[in-house]
């Protein structure tokens, strides 16, 4: 089975996104398995709704630990499983909190053994004369350097995102930048496109 | 290297930004070096382990030119020189036991390493492997043993049983259709002979293109006694066994009585006394009510029994 990351800086939609990407390939519940630090695993049944209420949250560092869902892919006339994995956003230099921090460890050691990248920035913050974080920055750097890599401009669907996209696209001409919106669904078939041309 | 910065992220020593870079830039940069690195650094290990055999300096030897010998032709590549294909096809001439095969397999894997060798396995086939029932068969036996060689090493044990059947035998049609193909392979195969001495020799001379085509002849003499003390102790020690010093005195004592030409010098007869010294040891132990671990190491001379036969 392939296995995809979804990575990022905090709050930037990595787990809203998971659950819409499920939805939209047409799964009505999702099974959810979570591995937190510790190595303590949960097994969880909820339906997409209840998902995203219990999930998602627009506050920071909701997500503390690696939520994967399995997905089966329509490929051609058969079927490919894919497991998407979604994680605890990173964040520049060090974090005071040490669980989040061991949150962190868990996404960079999984990080190397995927084999798609989904790289997911808030193009919104762009515009106010904020450059891309460091982080963000090196991950894109590695990106490039691998294959199955793509950078995911979320919240497109708010005010002035497209200067931040377009700003972006000058910077990285060489990355497949895809505009996009977790929270209207938008470019969600570009993304299933992506992952179906990468496994 | 890896997990230390991880550790020290975790607990708050350095910043998100440097562990990433740590972790994946220097990976980027370790795939391109890996490549060169790995390759020595398996050459090193190979030759220890050949080194590590007792005795057989002349095979030593002849490894240290073969080597010094592909990594010059490879730098007269570099520099636009003319460079020699190798031809590497051996004999090796030995009584049982004196380690060929063991030599064959080293020298496989160290080819593969060097690149002198696509492959580098090792196909062993006997007489059996590449003589037919009948006309017309065995060319084909031949063939297919070759096409699974390509790429590494077929050696042929007790090769001179190809020659042993007279006349009519199909063993003389072996040896032509090899013969052909050693020649037409001679890029990507190396083929080995290995047989008893003697025999070796009347072998050669059936065949009076035989012997120049195989450039390297390698000797593989008997062991001495105390080669062979040696070897018992590396065996008992690789298997976490003592031999007490009583028990080397009386296997030399055991070893010396062996006179026939054929089994002395024998690693493998050796190696027979030491795993039935195991069991004798076993044996002893289950009669004692309290065993020690001290027991449980040691080897001692009356568990060393030369007979084979129960």
């Amino acid at each position: 089975m392939k296995k995809s990351i979804i990575i990022g800086k905090s709050n930037v939609g990595k787990t809203l996104f998971m659950i819409n990407f499920a939805e939209f390939l047409g799964l009505e519940k999702i099974y959810i398995i979570q591995e937190f630090p510790d190595g303590k695993k949960l097994n969880r049944e909820m339906s997409i709704e209840a998902a995203r209420e219990y999930l998602s949250s627009s506050s920071k560092y909701k997500t503390q630990c690696i939520q994967s869902i399995d997905i089966s892919i329509p490929v051609y006339k058969g079927k490919k499983e894919i497991k998407i994995m979604d994680t605890s956003g990173l964040i520049d230099g060090i974090h005071p909190d040490i669980s989040i921090r061991s949150g962190i460890i868990q996404t960079l050691e999984r990080l190397h053994t995927c084999d798609i990248i989904i790289h997911i920035i808030d193009v919104s913050l762009l515009t106010q004369g904020i450059l891309l974080s460091q982080i963000d920055r090196q991950i894109i750097e590695y990106g490039i350097s691998r294959r199955g890599y793509i950078l995911l401009a979320n919240k497109i669907d708010l005010d002035k995102a497209k200067i931040g996209l377009n700003k972006l696209k000058k910077d990285y001409e060489e990355v497949y930048i895809l505009p996009m919106s977790a929270l209207y669904k938008t470019g969600l078939d570009e993304v299933k496109a992506f992952v179906i041309r990468s496994i | 290297m890896s997990n230390n910065i991880l550790d020290l992220y975790k607990f708050g020593k350095v910043s998100l930004n440097e562990t990433f870079n740590q972790l994946f830039s220097s990976k980027a940069k370790e795939k391109i070096l890996k490549g060169q690195e790995d390759n020595s650094e398996n050459i090193k290990s190979i030759l220890i382990e050949l080194n590590d055999l007792i005795g057989l300096a002349n095979v030593k030897e002849l490894v240290k030119e073969i080597i010094a010998f592909v990594e010059i032709q490879k730098r007269r590549k570099n520099e636009n020189m003319l460079t020699e294909p190798i031809v590497l096809h051996m004999i090796f001439r030995g009584n049982p036991g004196t380690g060929k095969t063991t030599v064959a397999r080293i020298i496989g894997r160290l080819f593969r390493e060097m690149g002198v060798l696509e492959k580098g396995h090792i196909i062993e086939v006997e007489r059996a492997d590449i003589v037919g029932e009948y006309i017309g068969h065995t060319a084909l036996k031949v063939k297919q043993q070759i096409k699974k060689a390509i790429g590494g090493i077929l050696f042929i044990d007790e090769a001179y049983s190809l020659a042993r059947g007279g006349e009519k035998d199909f063993g003389k049609e072996a040896i032509d259709a090899l013969v052909k193909s050693m020649e037409d392979y001679k890029d990507n195969l190396i083929m080995i002979l290995a047989g008893y001495e003697y025999e070796m020799d009347v072998f050669l001379r059936t065949n009076p293109g035989l012997k120049s085509r195989f450039p390297i002849h390698v000797d593989f003499k008997d062991y001495t006694t105390n080669e062979l003390i040696e070897i018992a102790n590396i065996m008992a020690k690789q298997r976490q066994y003592k031999l007490t010093n009583n028990a080397i005195m009386k296997l030399k004592q055991l070893l010396t009585t062996y006179n026939d030409s054929y089994n002395s010098g024998n690693a493998r007869l050796v190696r027979n006394i030491i795993e039935k010294s195991f069991r004798k040891q076993a044996l002893r132990l289950k009669k004692q009510s309290y065993i020690s671990k001290k027991d449980l190491l040691d080897i001692k001379a009356e568990d060393i029994e030369g007979n084979d036969n129960y």
